[in-house]
């Protein structure tokens, strides 16, 4: 069954759009992400424009944040503080995204910056997850009982100047690593169309050294207001969020989701990190050799202007 | 809960005040989109706004009747492309040309190059008064039928492709491998089909051929004309407008994306929240 999408300006079936958000629930499901780093890619193999892709993408964010968000804030694992403090750098982060994302798509850049943002990041992410996994594997056959090691180590992080606390979080750190954090994310996920769950949480846990039970919460508070953000700002300068694309996106993630969850509850939580590092690394692959690969042609149409 | 329930207040305030910028905003210059200067879909009407159709425009007995299977093409939610039949009627002897022309724009063509082992877009080049579509079709051999000297007004795809004007300088071997490059890609999205079927003649002085529309169509007024030819010389030409436009739900989507970009994202914010909401609510019940 073929669909029109108004926006986007081509048809296409409406079983791949409702698969391809099945998988991203799924994947949200599974590791509490919202799996528009593999939604996005996937949307431009299949025909949809990179930047219809990517706003429309950001769409869909904040139906799997704000059902998300229900949850985990239900059970007070949102540190609204800490949200707060990464949503004032996001919303910067993104509103200079998509200014950036408007510039890079008037002098024809878009398609190749969103490949390259995506082959850096996934393939980094992926090796990192993929190397802890696998000696956190390695560990625990060795040492069943090892202890836990410090709540967290002291960096740089801990000497920077503006020193907030952050109750919920047992932190008392400088509000400007999170607000730089923010910013960062919220560029990502202006120009990739990502929530930026998948960095956000290892750079919470990692980097900000925040407890794990608040990390999904708070980080999917922080992407569910940037992703609005990111929304409204494409539609009003870029005009290219489309709707009928974002709530197919939506339905299947909707089925997908609770099958994630499922099976996220059967299996070890570093057996599943692993095959998510191994899946982050095939889409980063997949998308590398299609920037290494001798195109079929090399030309292709910039945006169509109608004169007055 | 009621904390959440401030957290959204606080949002909507925030919403509230990105409309209010929106709204500032929207008194400056906007791009339209390729569809904006399509008036709605009342567009049918303007069959009949132009050169009254079916009466050949020289002679007073009609020496050539057309008309189109549809008066429009209109991209609905189901639209996959549309094949539009012309048929007709012409007094022999004679050979009919049809062509059919997209409104012009100016397109870029972009050039990949390999820099670092990375293909990337290095090379560009603009062209003024590009068709957004063209087809060309003939009861015989079209090289044939020019050659004998209606070429000037009637033109093949390459004779056209010749006359788009470039924007800037250029040498001419790189400004023909920009123009083979646009050529190419046109063909490949089915818009400048190279090979629409033979206009076919039947009893002598019956037409018809098939104009096929790929599903990725560029909006406007589109020209479907129509020649007769005698001896290499144009005797009658009939034209008709055929507007092409997003009719029903997609036009009203497209038209508020276009129009008022401010609403239209804040309604998809809205869905999402509710879509994303109802999710979740379900979830928890499976």
């Amino acid at each position: 069954m073929e669909i029109y999408l108004p926006i986007a300006e081509l048809s296409i079936n409406v079983f791949v759009l409702l698969g391809l958000g099945a998988a991203a629930g799924l994947l949200a499901g599974m590791f509490g992400v919202g799996g528009g780093f593999l939604a996005t890619p996937l949307l431009i193999f299949v025909g949809i424009p990179p930047a219809v892709a990517v706003a429309s993408q950001a769409n869909q964010v904040i139906a799997n944040s704000v059902s998300s968000l229900q949850v985990h804030w239900r059970r007070g694992n949102v540190d609204l503080r800490m949200g707060m403090v990464l949503l004032l750098g996001g919303m910067f982060g993104s509103t200079a995204g998509v200014w950036l994302f408007t510039y890079l798509k008037a002098i024809g850049q878009i398609d190749f910056v969103i490949a390259v943002m995506y082959v850096i990041m996934l393939s980094t992410i992926g090796l990192l997850m993929l190397v802890e996994s696998l000696s956190t594997y390695v560990k625990r056959r060795r040492n069943p009982g090892a202890p836990r090691g410090k709540l967290h180590t002291h960096y740089l992080v801990h000497r920077l100047p503006l020193k907030l606390r952050f109750y919920k979080s047992k932190l008392y750190i400088s509000a400007l690593l999170p607000v730089g954090l923010g910013f960062l994310i919220g560029i990502l996920s202006a120009i990739l169309g990502v929530g930026g769950g998948f960095v956000l949480v290892p750079a919470m846990i990692y980097l900000l050294g925040m407890p794990t039970a608040v990390v999904i919460g708070t980080s999917n508070f922080q992407i569910l207001f940037v992703a609005a953000n990111v929304t409204f700002l494409q539609a009003t300068t870029n005009g290219t969020v489309d709707v009928v694309l974002a709530l197919l996106l939506i339905l299947g993630g909707v089925v997908g989701a609770p099958i994630g969850s499922r099976l996220a509850a059967k299996l070890p939580g570093v057996v599943l990190r692993g095959l998510m590092s191994v899946l982050i690394l095939a889409v980063a692959i997949e998308l590398l050799t299609e920037l290494l690969r001798t195109p079929v042609s090399p030309f292709s149409l910039g945006i169509r202007e109608v004169q007055p | 809960m009621r904390r959440l329930l401030l957290v959204l207040a606080a949002g909507l305030v925030w919403v509230a005040s990105l409309v209010w910028a929106a709204g500032a905003q929207a008194q400056g210059p906007r791009i339209e989109p390729p569809g904006g200067s399509l008036p709605g879909p009342s567009l049918g009407g303007s069959v009949d706004s132009g050169a009254p159709p079916s009466v050949p425009i020289e002679s007073a007995t009609p020496d050539l009747v057309v008309d189109l299977s549809r008066a429009r093409v209109s991209i609905t939610s189901a639209f996959q492309g549309e094949s539009i039949l012309m048929f007709g009627m012409f007094d022999p002897p004679g050979e009919v040309v049809v062509v059919v022309v997209g409104p012009e724009a100016r397109e870029t063509v972009l050039r990949k190059q390999r820099v670092l082992g990375m293909w990337l877009n290095t090379g560009r080049q603009s062209f003024e008064n590009v068709p957004a579509y063209y087809a060309i079709a003939a009861s015989q051999p079209l090289q044939r039928l020019l050659a004998r000297g209606a070429g000037g007004e009637i033109l093949s795809l390459e004779d056209r492709m010749s006359i788009i004007k470039p924007v800037g300088t250029r040498s001419a071997a790189e400004l023909a491998r920009f123009r083979g490059g646009l050529l190419e890609v046109k063909r490949k999205e089915g818009l400048y089909p190279a090979a629409i079927g033979q206009v076919t003649v039947q009893a002598g002085r019956l037409f018809r051929v098939d104009l096929p529309f790929p599903s990725r169509l560029p909006e406007g007024v589109y020209e479907v004309k129509a020649y007769l030819l005698r001896d290499g010389k144009i005797v009658a030409a009939v034209s008709r407008p055929l507007p092409v436009g997003k009719v029903g739900f997609s036009a009203q989507l497209a038209g508020w994306a276009s129009h008022d970009g401010a609403l239209y994202g804040l309604g998809a914010i809205v869905m999402a929240l509710f879509a994303g909401w109802l999710g979740g609510a379900v979830m928890r019940r499976l």
